[in-house]
């Protein structure tokens, strides 16, 4: 018992300091050794961009916990790893999206798409179709037996010519071979599906359960020329490096295409499309008018809610409170449908109390004011109850002395309010306005789900709604085009949306300096 | 935290929800590469049976040879799927895993599952996903040899693109149009008998809306247009020509007058999404509408009289779009033989096919099964759909949705007259088209 209790203090420090690196050491190498399948499984997939990602993080890790003077980096080297591989990697790779022309019909690496085009056999005319019986050796070799369309029997092995056979009869055992029965056979299709059976051209392949043929294939690479022959129709289609397709002489191309660099191409063809010079500038206005509408009305009401509910004298605050907070704990997705049904002109509740009272209500999704009002209006109920959050919590923070030196001043209430409440909330909530800024710039869910941008504008280039901000927008250019999705457009366009955006929380930025500066002078 | 690098953070942070919200998951997220499997949430294994064929040696390298049968299905057709592999295993030794996910995910999980090797062999879904899973490479030809007469043609050829069958169909359905028999007893003939019709009841005030019909929604419209021998794409001998936009043609301008009079009339009126248009249908708030055997059940069940009939004509005939749902082969697979045997043999039968209606009831693709529906209203909708129209399987369709939609739009909400807002669809169509 004494001896157990004291075991802890008999190992020395340089013990246990052997101890710890060997149990770091032993870490490691169980984050290397499943780091090192990881990155050999994505390399075998041919995913050798997130490999190379995979693994610098990897060796990073390695280094910070193999360093002593990296100690204080231990603790947020698994955030900086997640955050590199979950946020910085997707954005590299869409902005490397950007320049190439993935998307639908372009999925595919040269070599797959090869392999793919290259797949197909096809059945030349004039060629006799078999029927045909499975023989199995002992060591599991496979050999046919073709029965032709007058009767004909021949004994086919792989890399052996055609042999005649004479009779009537599937003999059971035959060169060695034994008869595998018609249900037996299915379970070996999957091995002999890429077998043929004869020499070279001769070979016979096995169709479908009941039929085999002397098929040959349809395409063939030809590395020397780049390009890859239709052997059936005798067309050569060359491999078009700027497009990423194989392509005829004609202009006919063969799918599927595959991925190459395309350079500024996307972002050329977004300068030149209609969509820029048709409704994108109105797209862009309503865009900064919503994202700003959203945050001073969410901010408006949030902070007037916040100093109600400071205000002493309110019964019950912490249950009003809690019943403020609920449009933020329920997910806005059903919110957002909600509202859709509670604004519906013909069953919806507020319409028909509206006509009711007053014989008119507005057409909430029809018109293309009223589609904005109600947009703002949904946002404000989802978004007022963060800012009272924050500005509850910022109030807090105020210091009393202030507010009574501005008393025994004489200060009024709105006195009060605009020279020390507001200032001083803005410094530390600032900051969240402007994210909150940059979030309803982006904020997808409420303009789709509520109208789906709409009401359409007429008479534009392209489909735009009239409540069609720039992110929704975007999702109709990228995946409303020639050819459904569009990855390597739609992420240029996502590049562009982040400059300007950039610049304007940049902006803001500024602005909210300029705060902080007016409280140096509080 | 000094200012820069909450700057930097705040960077970080805007241009995530840039690409988040700019980019669908397969594409932003290159780590998916392995979810599907992962992500599968229901698997079931068939076990292969214990007893070892006696024919075969008892070699253990044979036994782990033996291939296993990958299927991606819905929900609907997964229970009978997995008990027709439970029988294939015994009888034949070859596993088969049905993976079950949403019916639209099968599509997009193929795209980024398949050129990663960790696809499916076989695949359900419909024939609209053709264009975008063939120019992806992703499909495998299909060959009914000695079956392909048992299949409604229509449905064959729904599964054919560019000449080449892609699909085994299980299934078609289409929209037909319903009426309250109690107010409307005769099923009308054209749409000008719609209009008038419609204008009787609402002048009696028995009904809210004679007709009602969804906001925008080219799907449901397309009856109409083709009603009045107007078009989408126009048909030669390769199937759809996406360079013969149709919209503007003049059967597509008839066809957008004769909304613009609704809606002038006040017969057909705007913000009405699926929800509310069954409802006030269920309701007896509206007597007729365009809707589709999906709906059927909810229709029963609200106890509201019905019938269901052909789409109305007018100068053309009213053509619904038809749906094909389908098996198919992925270009991926390393067992396509096995996977097109188990198509042939074990799916294209009347008792496989008799419980894919059973599990879900739709008109069968499959004329014996098809025939032999004794659900009077899947059959009605199955006459209905005798005249309809492959819904476009070229991918050029997807500059239509949102086009069409929206010019439909700009009439119902009377922004516009029908020929303005056709021609414009039609024009930003054409424009969509040649890549701009």
């Amino acid at each position: 018992m004494k001896y157990q209790q004291s075991t802890g203090e008999l190992v020395s420090p340089v013990f246990r300091n052997l101890r710890s690196y060997l149990g770091t050491l032993v870490g490691l190498s169980l984050l290397d050794g499943f780091a090192l399948w990881f990155i050999y499984n994505l390399l075998a997939d041919g995913v050798w961009f997130l490999g190379i990602a995979v693994f610098l993080v990897t060796l990073g890790i390695n280094i910070i916990f193999l360093r002593k003077d990296l100690y204080p980096l231990r603790w947020i080297s698994p955030g900086l790893a997640l955050i590199l591989l979950l946020a910085f990697y997707p954005i590299l790779f869409s902005v490397y999206s950007a320049f190439t022309n993935y998307s639908d019909g372009h999925l595919l690496t040269k070599e797959q798409s090869i392999n793919r085009i290259t797949q197909d056999y096809y059945l030349p005319e004039d060629t006799e179709t078999f029927s045909w019986e499975l023989y199995r050796s002992e060591n599991g070799n496979f050999a046919l037996l073709l029965t032709g369309e007058n009767g004909d029997r021949y004994w086919a092995k792989p890399d052996q010519p055609l042999e005649a056979l004479p009779g009537q009869e599937s003999p059971e055992t035959y060169d060695g071979f034994v008869r595998v029965s018609r249900a037996e056979s299915i379970k070996y299709l999957t091995e002999i599906e890429s077998i043929a059976f004869g020499v070279g051209e001769e070979g016979v392949r096995v169709k479908s359960l009941s039929s085999a043929a002397q098929l040959q294939k349809r395409f063939v690479y030809n590395a020397d020329i780049d390009a890859i022959i239709d052997q059936k129709q005798e067309i050569v289609y060359y491999a078009d490096g700027d497009l990423g397709s194989f392509l005829s002489v004609t202009g006919t191309e063969l799918f599927p295409g595959y991925q190459v660099a395309v350079g500024l191409d996307n972002f050329t063809r977004l300068i030149k499309s209609p969509a820029l010079s048709g409704p994108f500038l109105q797209v862009f206005l309503w865009t900064i008018v919503f994202a700003f509408i959203s945050v001073v009305s969410t901010f408006m009401l949030g902070l007037f809610l916040a100093l109600v509910l400071d205000s002493p004298g309110i019964p019950l605050p912490k249950v009003i409170r809690s019943l403020l907070i609920l449009p933020y704990a329920v997910p806005g997705v059903i919110l957002i449908l909600i509202w859709r049904g509670l604004l519906n002109p013909h069953l919806g509740v507020v319409n028909l109390t509206l006509m009711q009272w007053f014989g008119w209500a507005p057409a909430w999704f029809s018109d293309p004011f009223w589609t904005k009002m109600g947009i703002l209006l949904v946002n404000l109920y989802l978004g007022y109850p963060y800012m009272m959050l924050i500005c509850s919590g910022a109030l807090k923070a105020i210091p009393q002395d202030v507010y009574e030196a501005a008393e025994v001043d004489g200060a009024n209430i709105f006195q009060k309010f605009f020279n020390i409440t507001l200032p001083y909330l803005l410094i530390s909530v600032g900051p969240l306005l402007v994210s909150s800024f940059s979030f309803n710039f982006n904020n997808f869910n409420v303009i789709y789900l509520f109208n789906e941008g709409g009401p359409p504008i007429p008479n534009t280039p392209t489909p735009a709604g009239h409540s069609d901000i720039l992110i929704s927008y975007t999702y109709r250019l990228a995946f409303a085009g020639e050819r459904g999705a569009d990855y390597g457009y739609a992420a240029a366009i996502a590049f562009v949306i982040f400059i300007i955006l950039s610049l304007i929380t940049l902006f803001n930025f500024r602005f909210t300096r300029m705060w902080e500066e007016v409280s140096e002078n509080v | 935290m000094s200012k820069k690098f909450s700057v930097l953070l705040g960077v970080v942070l805007i241009l995530s929800f840039v690409l988040a919200a700019c980019q669908p998951a397969p594409a932003a997220e290159p780590v998916s590469v392995e979810e599907p499997v992962a992500e599968s949430p229901t698997e079931v294994v068939v076990e292969e049976p214990t007893t070892e064929p006696t024919t075969v040696p008892a070699e253990e390298t044979v036994e782990e040879e033996l291939p296993v049968l990958v299927i991606w299905s819905d929900e609907a057709r997964a229970p009978v799927l997995e008990k027709l592999g439970a029988a294939f295993a015994e009888e034949y030794g070859v596993t088969i895993q049905v993976q079950q996910m949403g019916f639209g995910d099968v599509r997009d999980q193929l795209k980024v599952a398949g050129p990663a090797g960790e696809g499916p062999d076989i695949l359900v879904g419909a024939h609209d996903w053709l264009g975008e899973l063939t120019i992806n490479g992703l499909l495998s030809p299909v060959d009914l040899e000695d079956k392909a007469d048992l299949f409604l043609p229509a449905a064959v050829d729904a599964f054919m693109y560019d000449g080449v069958l892609y699909g085994l169909p299980y299934v078609t359905e289409n929209v037909a149009f319903l009426r309250n028999p109690e107010l409307v007893p005769d099923a009308p003939q054209t749409w000008s008998e719609v209009a008038q019709i419609a204008a009787d009841l609402e002048a009696s005030g028995v009904v809210k809306q004679g007709y009602i019909r969804q906001d925008g929604d080219p799907y449901h419209f397309y009856p109409i247009l083709t009603a009045f021998d107007g078009y989408i794409f126009n048909v030669n001998e390769n199937g759809y020509d996406p360079t013969d936009v149709g919209i503007d043609s003049e059967g597509g301008l008839a066809a957008g007058k004769w909304l613009e009079d609704m809606v002038t009339n006040g017969h057909v009126v705007a913000a009405v999404d699926y929800e509310i248009m069954h409802t006030m249908f269920e309701q007896g708030e509206a007597a007729m509408m365009i809707t589709g055997p999906w709906a059927l059940d909810r229709i029963r069940q609200s106890g509201i009289p019905y019938a269901i009939s052909e789409i109305p004509s007018e100068t053309g005939v009213g053509r619904p779009f038809l749906g094909v749902q389908g098996f198919m082969i992925s270009a991926f697979s390393e067992n396509k033989l096995l996977a097109q045997t188990f198509l042939n043999e074990y799916v294209a039968t009347e008792e496989t096919m008799l419980e894919i209606f059973a599990a879900d009831p739709r008109a069968s693709a499959f004329i014996p099964v098809r025939d032999a529906i004794e659900d009077e209203d899947i059959a009605a909708f199955g006459k209905a759909g005798e005249v309809g129209m492959a819904m476009p399987a070229i991918p050029e369709m997807s500059a239509v949705w949102t086009a069409f939609g929206d010019a439909i739009n700009i009439v119902m909400q009377g922004q516009q007259p029908g020929q303005e807002a056709f021609e414009n669809a039609a024009a930003q169509i054409r424009s969509a088209i040649e890549g701009n």
